[in-house]
């Protein structure tokens, strides 16, 4: 199995998805929000999902953390590396669970932890974000990391969306 | 995330499933004679299939094995125990791939999974979930001296027979 991962920023806390986490992964999958991310999911389809992505990481070796405030220890949303069957690569993603948690600046603190773990540690020179081209938040925040629009990348079968390319400091394009 | 122990039979050893499992679970569940076991699926179906079973190690603490030859190395298969949120109660289950049938190795693999259930996890009971056609899980289950339980309830949607383990203390 691989070691407990764990990632700290200013004010998150990014660790593997456990046991508590699932109840407010499906009430996130019930909300609306899930459009977004994934699609929208009874408790049921939620619990697969969720140990999908558990599962992943025994699989990968990587994969979705929780993210937490350090503060409260709540968990507001996702953010990691995934690459299941099927995918044409691996991409860098994050979701923020609550709209009431948005505008804070918690998914970009995130993200650009995970983007410096999947480029420094896990030795990555490339990845993207697959991001429904409703999801305005996220593109700005891709462009805010320095990802760009390409066209020509392929994409999940299942979803289509656009294609975020983030690549690897000092790697050539 | 939690270590899956590993568990050594006379003939077999029942270890954590890892990537390379994938090729050979997945052409199982490509094939016609996963019928019995929700399939056939595709290789993006059993990659979620096999990535939500993994994961109840860390969900539940316990969960399923992949068994392999001790002889050869080779993989045979997977045992142990499923207990997703829809279903009602913890499930002991067992598949092989077509080559390892015939020889016992279910049998030997699910004793050893359910030993492990009762002894080490604590557990104190367990079902096995079998679609009415499957006529070779329903030996096994009766083999393995589980009996039909007619009032278990049962995941939602499934139409499936639910057998009931022997109880801990009977098997001692």
């Amino acid at each position: 199995m691989i070691d407990a991962r764990h990632i700290e920023t200013e004010r998150l806390i990014l660790r593997l998805p456990d046991a508590m986490d699932f109840d407010k992964w499906a009430d996130f999958k019930a909300s609306t929000r899930a459009r977004m991310a994934g699609g929208m999911q009874c408790r049921a389809e939620a619990w697969r999902s969720f140990a999908h992505m558990v599962g992943h990481w025994t699989l990968r070796g990587f994969g979705w953390f929780v993210v937490t405030g350090k503060d409260e220890g709540r968990s507001l949303g996702i953010v990691g590396a995934h690459f299941p069957e099927g995918w044409p690569e691996r991409e860098l993603g994050w979701t923020i669970w609550s709209a009431d948690d948005e505008g804070r600046g918690y998914a970009s603190e995130a993200a650009r932890a995970a983007r410096d773990w999947v480029f420094g540690d896990l030795g990555w020179s490339t990845a993207v974000s697959y991001i429904a081209p409703q999801n305005t938040k996220s593109i700005r925040l891709a462009e805010r990391l320095g990802a760009r629009r390409d066209p020509d990348a392929s994409q999940p079968h299942d979803a289509p969306c656009l294609v975020y390319r983030h690549h690897a400091p000092g790697v050539p394009r | 995330m939690t270590d899956v122990p590993v568990l050594t039979t006379e003939r077999l050893t029942l270890r954590a499933p890892r990537l390379a499992d994938f090729e050979p679970y997945a052409a199982f569940f490509a094939s016609e004679r996963s019928v019995h076991e929700g399939g056939p699926l595709d290789r993006v179906q059993s990659w979620r299939e096999f990535a939500t079973a993994i994961a109840a190690w860390t969900l539940r603490g316990y969960g399923v094995w992949s068994i392999e030859d001790r002889g050869t190395g080779a993989y045979l298969g997977e045992t142990g125990l499923f207990h997703p949120d829809y279903y009602p109660e913890a499930e002991l289950g067992w598949t092989l791939i077509p080559e390892a049938e015939g020889k016992g190795f279910a049998h030997e693999a699910a004793l050893a999974a359910r030993g492990w259930a009762y002894d080490i996890a604590g557990l104190a009971t367990l079902v096995s979930y079998i679609a009415p056609a499957n006529v070779r899980s329903i030996r096994l289950a009766e083999r393995l001296d589980a009996r039909p339980d007619p009032d278990a309830d049962r995941p939602e949607h499934d139409p499936c027979l639910v057998y009931r383990h022997p109880a801990p203390e009977t098997l001692r």
